[in-house]
């Protein structure tokens, strides 16, 4: 009875406040909704190979090259002959797999794809739960003919027809061999490091003729799983790494004797629950996540809730004071302070409660956008403990909102609220509303500057001079397969002859598809061990010219000129002679060679083939170019040798001007007309270069918008504030009118009333924001200056004035407008 | 100073029309001392608030200083008005939240004149009234005597050459409700004009013209003799 009492005067109050009501229900809304959304990501970041059955004992092993004047070479892989070594060396290990993801040429009858294959050994399916759709899993990975498809995979190939007992063909180069359906597998979930689509054996033999792929100790092509018996500790294996490397790794030629393998090599574990938000490393197959991101996203959506709330508790407090009589009657009636503190947090989750429902409408409007700009498929489950989590946040929402206005608005003793002519309002809760408002600017304030940093970095990334320009190159892919590599030059020919081609060459590697090769090169004079690491890459004649990149001394390579490579089976043969190269800045700087054009003509040598066959090539400088960014700008510029590979490459580059799509629909006649058992696989370069921010230009767009929201709650909730304060001041606007204010006196002093708060917001949000930027900063190789900052901060400044300036005015114009009899009519 | 012509005043609130004056004629000359008096409800606020230009006649002309603001805009209106014009209310209409010199500070602060020159003329004039060792309290500190006494120093601290007071001793008692009157005494005799709607007669007996409202109609207009 009395509950219902309360409900229907909880009811009625909201609805007799439409303004209030509405401010609160929205900017609580805006606040849950903003929060819901985060929380789906941040949940998402978090449980990343949390499900695994065995996740406590499962762990990945990592690589680290240390090469003196060089970053560290951080890699997410292991070189493929750690496996045997880990598993004699280390019993408390139970099973062991290599993970190398690989992009064979499928074929199924007459029908081609190219899908990513995983190679795995047998140990897979202990470590890994594999959920059978159907076939048999027990026997999948014993012997070398087998495939296991995830669901998508079989439907792709066989459709509605049975894939387990189908024989599909794997075309890796070097061999081709059938493969048997064994089994197929539900689809991996999406929030692991780990989701193969299709499952093949290593067979270690069949790869004699690439060797680096699983038989080097230099070379990483696979990454290294392992699981732990529940009863050891990883710090057992830990602390026996270095000893490890310098028992299993050849001796690395570089430094001398002083120098142990363990100084170069660092070896590591990381369960896997870590893998997804640790530092990044080379080698990753899926997008990485980090753990700044999460706690940033994490922290705005407090932020938010707490603007949300205080808006709440700013509007409630402020309107107490015309509630003052309503309590002391209540009072007077024999309600207890308890019975008010019950009604008033009774309306706040009300309240809330409306705002809640309204949140989950936003949050089933956004969903699909917010999916499309994280790559995600978030959706909330109405039927999971999702439900009981959001409900429970926004009860706290209410009662953390309510609970001051409930408790101030019960102490109001009635004596005093009943004498007519006295406001309600205390000099301690103007105050403390004061001081809310003066918070919530300083979290908006500095959620812009963030903003304005985040994006001003993005753009600058974007459109700093990268050496080479990206702009009007198609590139087509794919170019590596044996069926492709013999028509190479033919191909390159008759794109050349296209219209509004200017230029067609091909390379190992295109930007925006990170490559690392490394080889250890020393100059004249110098012993081998003296070498240093050198980046190299391998390009076709005409790369530098189709790049726009200026030859800075020498020339580039040219067929005529007999320009060739230094080939690592001549040199097996003892067949020895001088090849062309050519060389970056940094690369010259680093060894010593002098100017460009002093460089031009001395010679290097080049590690060639395995370390242990200490193999050395002799190449010349023919050419030198500048520094070029050809890798994400998340890594500093190395030192680089680019070879001339005369006829072989990954893909093609062409040069053009026109329409894109018209010479795209050109090469794709010409490919399939020549190679029409692989398909046609193109990028734009500027597209692949823009990729590798893409998670980055997506979370600063989900930055700002959340920023965004912060502050038009803010806003919300100063207009309520302000027509408020406008409405409680009325009277005082009265008497200033009649004592000859105008209108623009009037507003002049109300928008001033709501500046000072803004002001002294900024002077908190300013150094914060200086500081954090800063230090966000520093994540990055090439960045803005921190200058910039402090003009973003006076840019928030002056944005924040205006739009609490633009908030206020409204409500101010109106109440100065009001004929000042009205207000002093009635006291 | 300033002449009433046929001046009507009429409050259209949705269906109904109320007529607050009707056909009003008045002329009050400089240094007058009026007193406006009438039953609740007859227009006398209604009128007061029209010759402080605080509100805008239906019809009619009010000549001031012969100059016929009738038609004058809002901000026309307000020129005139904080040039010529000081006010009393019933209930002081002081701003809870500023200090008694503050609140007479008030009437100087949209006039452009000196911060220095206004603390000379607000400390002057509290002096006059008696409340100089009140300076600094708060309104709600002061009786309602006090109250109004800031009330009459801010209406007078402008040096307005006419003073318009709505019922300024309806809150006070007695005694109180007499110093206000001797206050405003004075003032005419110092050469301001008042214009003062009362309920006590007593208190009309200060006025050398006493104008008697019925239903928005001047009935009788009597002179002290
Ligand atoms: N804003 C308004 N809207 C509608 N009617 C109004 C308004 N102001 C005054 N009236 C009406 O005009 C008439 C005159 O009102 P006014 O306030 O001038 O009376 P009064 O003589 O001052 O009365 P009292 O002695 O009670 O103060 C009354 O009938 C009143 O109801
Ligand atoms: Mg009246």
């Amino acid at each position: 009875m009395l509950l219902t009492n309360y409900f229907v005067s909880a009811w009625r109050n909201i609805y007799k406040h439409k303004l209030f009501s509405a401010i609160n229900i929205l900017g609580l809304a805006i606040g849950l909704a903003s929060c819901i959304l985060i929380a789906l990501f941040v949940r998402d970041e978090i449980s990343y190979d949390k499900f695994w059955s065995n996740a406590d004992n499962m762990y990945r092993v990592h690589l680290t090259f240390n090469v003196p004047g060089r970053d560290p070479m951080k890699l997410a892989m292991a070189p493929g002959p750690v496996i045997h070594a880990w598993k004699k060396d280390f019993p408390q290990v139970t099973h062991a797999s290599r993970l190398s993801q690989r992009e064979p040429t499928v074929i199924i009858g007459d029908r081609y794809f190219v899908d990513d294959i995983t190679l795995v050994d047998p140990d897979f399916p202990e470590i890994f739960d594999l959920n059978a759709v159907s076939g048999d899993l027990t026997n999948a990975f014993i012997g070398f003919d087998n495939i296991v498809l995830n669901e998508t995979l079989a439907n792709k190939y066989f459709g509605s027809k049975q894939a387990v007992g189908q024989i599909i063909t794997l075309d890796f180069g070097s061999f081709q061999r059938d493969y048997n359906v064994a089994a197929v597998i539900k689809d991996m979930p999406k929030n692991s490091q780990v989701i193969p689509k299709a499952l093949i054996t290593i067979d270690e033999p069949a790869w004699k003729e690439q060797p680096w792929m699983f038989d080097a100790w230099f070379s990483t092509n696979a990454q290294l799983y392992f699981k732990l018996s529940d009863t050891t500790n990883i710090e057992s294996i830990n602390r026996e790494l270095p000893a490890f490397v310098n028992r299993n790794f050849p001796k690395i030629p570089i430094g001398g004797d002083n120098v142990k393998n363990s100084d170069l090599i660092i070896m590591s574990t990381m369960n896997v629950k870590d893998l997804h938000l640790a530092p990044s490393r080379d080698g990753e197959y899926q997008d990485r996540g980090n753990k700044n991101t999460v706690m940033i996203f994490a922290t705005v959506a407090t932020l938010i809730l707490i603007i949300a709330a205080i808006n709440f508790m700013n509007l409630s407090t402020a309107r107490a004071s015309q509630r003052a009589k309503e309590v002391s009657l209540r009072k007077v009636m024999g309600a207890s302070r308890k019975d008010l503190i019950v009604q008033f947090l009774g309306e706040s989750v009300l309240l809330t409660f409306f705002g809640l429902l309204i949140a989950l409408a936003i949050v089933e409007i956004a969903l699909p956008k917010y999916n499309e700009i994280l790559d995600k498929t978030f959706s909330i489950d109405y039927g999971s403990s999702d439900v009981l989590y959001i409900i429970i946040l926004a009860i706290s929402v209410g009662i953390l909102g309510g609970s001051y206005p409930a408790f101030f608005l019960s102490h109001f003793r009635p004596a005093e609220n009943l004498k007519a002519n006295k406001s309600a309002e205390t000099k301690a809760s103007v105050k403390l509303r004061y001081a809310l408002v003066i918070l919530q600017f300083s979290v908006s304030i500095t959620l812009f500057v963030s903003t304005a940093v985040v994006y001003g970095q993005m753009l600058y990334a974007k459109n700093m001079d990268l050496g080479y320009n990206t702009d009007n190159v198609l590139a087509v892919h794919e170019i590596s397969r044996d069926v492709v590599q013999k028509k190479l030059p033919l191909l390159v020919e008759e794109i050349k002859r296209m219209p509004n081609v200017s230029a067609v060459t091909w390379s190992d590697f295109t930007p925006g598809r990170a490559n690392q090769n490394n080889t250890i090169v020393h100059v004249e004079g110098q012993s081998n061990e003296d070498g240093i690491l050198i980046g190299s890459r391998g390009i076709g004649y005409d790369y530098f010219n189709a790049y726009d990149v200026p030859i800075i001394a020498g020339r580039e390579y040219s067929r005529e000129r007999g320009d060739r490579d230094v080939s690592t089976d001549d040199l097996r043969n003892g067949i020895n002679y001088t090849g062309s190269i050519m060389i970056n800045e940094s690369a010259i700087g680093r060894l010593g060679l002098g100017s460009p054009q002093e460089a031009v003509g001395k010679l290097i040598f080049a590690g060639a083939g395995q370390p242990e066959e200490n193999l050395t090539a002799t190449y010349e400088i023919i050419g030198v170019v500048p520094d070029i960014h050809f890798d994400s700008l998340k890594s500093t510029i190395r030192p680089e040798i680019y070879e001339i590979h005369a006829d072989y490459g990954n893909a093609i580059s062409a040069r053009f001007s026109g329409d894109p799509e018209e010479l795209v629909e050109n090469v794709r006649r010409l490919w399939e007309q020549e190679i029409p058992s692989i398909p046609f696989d193109y990028s734009f370069i500027r597209e692949a270069v823009a990729r590798q921010y893409n998670a980055e230009q997506g979370q600063a767009n989900m930055f700002a918008a959340f920023s965004a929201l912060a502050i038009l709650i803010a806003c919300l909730g100063l207009y309520g504030l302000a027509s408020f304060t406008a409405d409680r001041r009325t009277k005082e606007i009265g008497i200033r009118k009649v004592m000859g204010a105008s209108v623009f006196d009037v507003v002049k002093l109300l928008v001033w009333q709501f500046s000072k708060p803004v002001i002294i917001a900024n002077l908190i949000a300013w150094p914060i924001s200086y500081y954090a930027m800063s230090i966000w900063l520093e994540n990055f190789v090439y960045r803005i200056e921190a200058f910039f900052i402090i003009g973003f901060c006076l840019l928030a400044g002056i944005a924040a004035l205006l739009i609490a300036w633009g908030t206020v005015a409204g409500n101010s114009v109106r109440v100065a407008s009001a004929n000042p009899i009205n207000a002093l009519r009635y006291e | 100073m300033l002449k009433l012509q046929d001046l009507t005043k009429a409050y259209r609130t949705d269906e109904v029309e109320t007529v607050a004056l009707n056909n009003v004629n008045i002329e009050i000359e400089h240094g007058e001392f009026v007193a406006i008096m009438g039953p609740s409800g007859c227009g006398k606020s209604t009128l007061l608030n029209i010759i402080g230009m605080l509100d805008t006649p239906t019809s009619g002309h009010y000549f001031f200083q012969d100059e016929d603001v009738a038609g004058y805009s809002e901000a026309q209106l307000g020129v005139i008005r904080k040039q010529h014009i000081g006010f009393i209310f019933q209930s002081f209409n002081l701003i809870d939240e500023l200090s008694v010199a503050e609140n007479i500070e008030l009437a100087l602060l949209y006039h452009d004149i000196p911060a220095s020159e206004r603390k000379e003329r607000v400390a002057a004039v509290m002096d006059k009234v008696g409340i100089a060792h009140r300076a600094k309290h708060m309104p709600s500190q002061l009786s309602g005597g006090q109250q109004q006494r800031v009330a009459v120093a801010r209406a007078v601290v402008g040096n307005q050459s006419m003073i318009l007071a709505d019922e300024p001793t309806g809150n006070l008692d007695t005694a109180h409700g007499q110093e206000v009157m001797e206050m405003l005494q004075q003032l005419n005799e110092e050469g301001t004009t008042i214009v003062m709607v009362t309920h006590s007669p007593s208190h009309a007996d200060y006025a050398r013209r006493t104008i008697n409202l019925l239903d928005g109609h001047v009935v009788t207009e009597s002179m002290r003799a």
